[in-house]
């Protein structure tokens, strides 16, 4: 009996485990496995296989039974999700319905979650900026949060290493606010985008309109070959999951790449309870998950764990993970766990005409689009709200045909569309202040459908946002101005925290374990196995989408771990 | 060049085995007489010229589909009203069901219908209109021979200059 006990112990030991199997527990699995480490991923939705699980990529519009609109059966049943830009009759295999999920919004919080292999990496709008130091330097400089423990030095190496092998197009701007890549060829800019770019350079010393940086495959180097993967075909349906794998997700390059090692073993339907922390060896062993079909708790062992749940669920499993040691969730001595939960601000947005260059018409779809950089309180402080927004923007050629009218003169119109003038548009992505109020945690009494304790969101928006969200406006319509667009008009759709899809924080990284959870190896500071680098680790939130840097931190943890591994310091 | 890219990946055999026509309507939302009358409205907005009408290309299943399945209880009874609505005023106009009215009729009844001072008239008559373009305009047929929609672009060219082709339609007398 003891014997099989220690056979079935040594069957489910590893090397390492990764939790989670998106943006950052991909790439976390590709690096383990690639330092030759026998790696479990745990991942609590199904198996998406690229391209043969992508049932919609080769789905023309008009073999959509109802042409991508939501029926009133589902938009009912998910009030929540409905609200997700990305989810439509072709995409809505890959999101979490608001009924298989619980949780409680103490304050209103939009969830938006994929589970399933490859997370939301399947359906991310791709934007991949670097951040700078005039990020992490910003909670010592203007006095928020703790300190970050690393500097842009730290993870510029790692930048590099990560875009090399995603493929990320983008153009050298030379700007210290957005540190340059290693870029495939940049997007094509129409004329209306160009001439906005020139107006505003014109007329701001320090306010730059520049091609965003993607993480799409422009011209296939060797490294994206040997993945498998083709060039980016701008079919701009990406969220089906894309046959060419000419955009970056984990189904279609970290996963496939571990798997190549033979070192991986890909567990599906693994929904994480809690990690195993052992008293007397003061580290954690392994993890317990109860399997999605079979409802049975089963554990796994390993010398080093990796949590990359997702920002809030990394925050759920910690906090769940109770010992004597940590009776108030794993590695959190110093309280802060679940706390200083921030997001972005993508309320305002910001819409115009063009009436020039209306000789000129673009060809063809983009996955991407320009990006105005932040440019608020960046060298100084100058308005009465901290930080600062980076805004999307672009231009397109309107094609409208006149639909008066009834049969046949209405037939002829309608195929005969006229070009009308360019449409131009804006949205903000505002950096959010982390607050203590800001938290998540598990509630007392309501349990998930796997008797795990459900989540207890409670995060809002405070005056700086309010501010932000109006100086965004003022100085938009400045600008729009400034480049003669008309019929201006501003937003402010006061969406709940949640749609930006952008929440991190809760198990941040600071240089204190008395204020924070990590330390500069994204390591938990009490339980030195145990290492967390997707969005819960991170300490603020800049005006950047996080993602790539989720993958830099990752290679780069796992680079410190696998090293610490071997010198027994883990 | 992209499909020499796309031909190096052997795709499951459901990715080109679903066709419009093996999507089964969901539920029997109008009689067979509704649908009927729903196809010759589609026919007289989008009628046959030397190109295929509403009818030919199945708009009138594809707005069953939607009202059926996408909209809520008020925006069905609208939509079911505005039916029988259409046949009623035919008697009163022609003497005769809509289906049966020549060509002239059936537009005249439908502009009246498009100016009506009865909210109810106005709304279905909008509804229906609207869905019926674009049932058109996203059908296969459209599509593909006359709008020449790329599935696969391959490219994004930022600037160029406008082009001067049309559609020629010329309506059959």
């Amino acid at each position: 009996m003891a014997n099989l006990n220690i056979d079935a112990k040594a069957q489910n030991t590893y090397d390492a485990i990764v939790i989670g199997s998106g943006i950052s527990g991909g790439w976390a699995a590709k690096e383990l496995t690639g330092k030759g480490l026998r790696t479990l991923v745990l991942e609590r939705g199904r198996d998406v296989r690229h391209v043969t699980d992508y049932p919609t990529t080769m789905t023309q519009p008009w073999e959509f039974e109802h042409r991508g609109q939501l029926t009133k059966e589902v938009k009912d049943a998910n009030p929540i999700i409905s609200k997700c830009y990305a989810f439509y009759e072709g995409t809505q295999q890959f999101f979490v319905k608001d009924a298989e999920h619980p949780y409680i919004q103490e304050k209103p919080f939009d969830w938006i979650r994929g589970y399933q292999v490859g997370g939301k990496s399947l359906m991310w709008a791709r934007q991949t900026q670097r951040w700078s130091d005039f990020d992490f330097e910003g909670p010592a400089r203007d006095g928020f949060a703790v300190d970050w423990p690393i500097r842009y030095a730290d993870l510029a190496p790692w930048y590099s290493y990560v875009e090399r092998f995603a493929g990320i197009t983008g153009n050298k701007d030379g700007l210290a606010t957005l540190p340059d890549g290693e870029f495939l060829p940049p997007h094509e800019w129409n004329c209306v985008e160009k001439h906005f770019q020139q107006k505003v350079a014109g007329r701001y010393k320090d306010r730059h309109v520049i091609m965003g940086r993607a993480a799409h495959i422009t011209k296939p180097q060797p490294i994206h070959l040997q993945q498998g993967r083709a060039q980016c075909q701008h079919r701009t349906i990406c969220e089906r999951g894309c046959p060419f794998g000419g955009y970056f997700s984990s189904n279609s390059s970290t996963i496939p790449w571990a798997a190549r090692t033979g070192k991986m073993t890909l567990r599906p339907d693994s929904v994480v309870h809690s990690i195993i922390y052992d008293e007397q060896k003061g580290r954690a062993t392994g993890v317990r998950i109860i399997d999605a079909n079979t409802k049975q708790m089963q554990e796994f062992y390993a010398h080093i764990i990796f949590l990359n749940a997702a920002a809030l669920n990394s925050n759920l499993v910690l906090l769940n993970s109770t010992s004597h040691r940590f009776p108030n969730g794993l590695g959190n001595d110093s309280g802060v766990l679940g706390k200083y939960v921030a997001f972005h601000n993508y309320r305002a947005g910001i819409s115009a005409q063009y009436d020039g260059n209306l000789d000129s018409t673009t060809d063809g779809r983009r996955p991407n689009g320009p990006y105005i950089p932040r440019f608020r309180n960046v060298y100084k402080q100058e308005t009465d709200f901290l930080r600062g927004y980076a805004a999307g923007f672009s231009a397109n050629r309107v094609s409208r045909s006149n639909q008066d009218g009834i049969g046949a003169d209405l037939k002829q119109s309608l195929l005969n569309p006229e070009l009308g003038g360019w449409s131009v548009g804006s949205h903000m992505m505002g950096e959010t202040i982390p607050k203590e109020t800001n938290y998540v945690a598990l509630d007392a009494n309501q349990k998930d459908p796997f008797g795990i304790p459900q989540l207890k969101i409670s995060i809002a928006y405070d005056d700086n946002d309010d501010k932000m969200v109006k100086d965004y406006q003022e100085q938009m319509t400045e600008m729009f101005t400034a480049a003669g667009f008309t019929n201006i008009r501003v937003r402010d759709d006061r969406r709940n925290p949640g749609l930006d899809i952008h929440e991190m924080g809760g198990v941040r990284m600071g240089k204190d374990p008395k204020t924070s959870m990590l330390n500069k190896w994204n390591q938990l500071h009490a339980v030195k196995n145990v290492f967390v680098t997707d969005g819960s680790s991170m300490t603020s939130t800049s005006t950047q989408n996080p993602s790539l840097t989720y993958m830099a931190m990752s290679a780069r943890s796992v680079d410190y771990a696998v090293k610490a591994m071997k010198k027994g310091l883990v | 060049m992209a499909m020499a890219a796309g031909a190096l990946i052997s795709l499951p055999a459901w990715a080109n085995s679903w066709t419009s026509e093996t999507v089964q309507l969901t539920s029997k939302f109008l009689s067979s007489s509704q649908d009927d009358l729903l196809a010759q409205i589609v026919e007289t907005i989008i009628p046959v010229t030397d190109t295929p009408g509403a009818k030919a290309l199945n708009v009138h299943q594809f707005i069953q589909k939607i009202v059926a399945d996408c909209y809520d209880k008020p925006a069905q009874e609208t939509f079911l009203n505005g039916l029988t609505a259409i046949d009623e005023q035919a008697q009163k106009t022609f003497g005769k069901p809509f289906r049966e009215g020549d060509a002239t009729q059936r537009t005249a009844l439908l502009t009246q219908f498009s100016q009506s001072t009865l909210p109810a008239q106005k709304d279905f008559y909008s509804m229906v209109k609207g869905m019926t373009i674009r049932g058109y305009l996203n059908s296969e047929y459209v599509m593909t021979n006359l709008t020449h929609y790329q599935f696969i672009p391959g490219h994004y060219y930022g600037c160029v200059p406008v082009p001067t082709k049309a559609i020629s339609q010329t309506p059959t007398k």
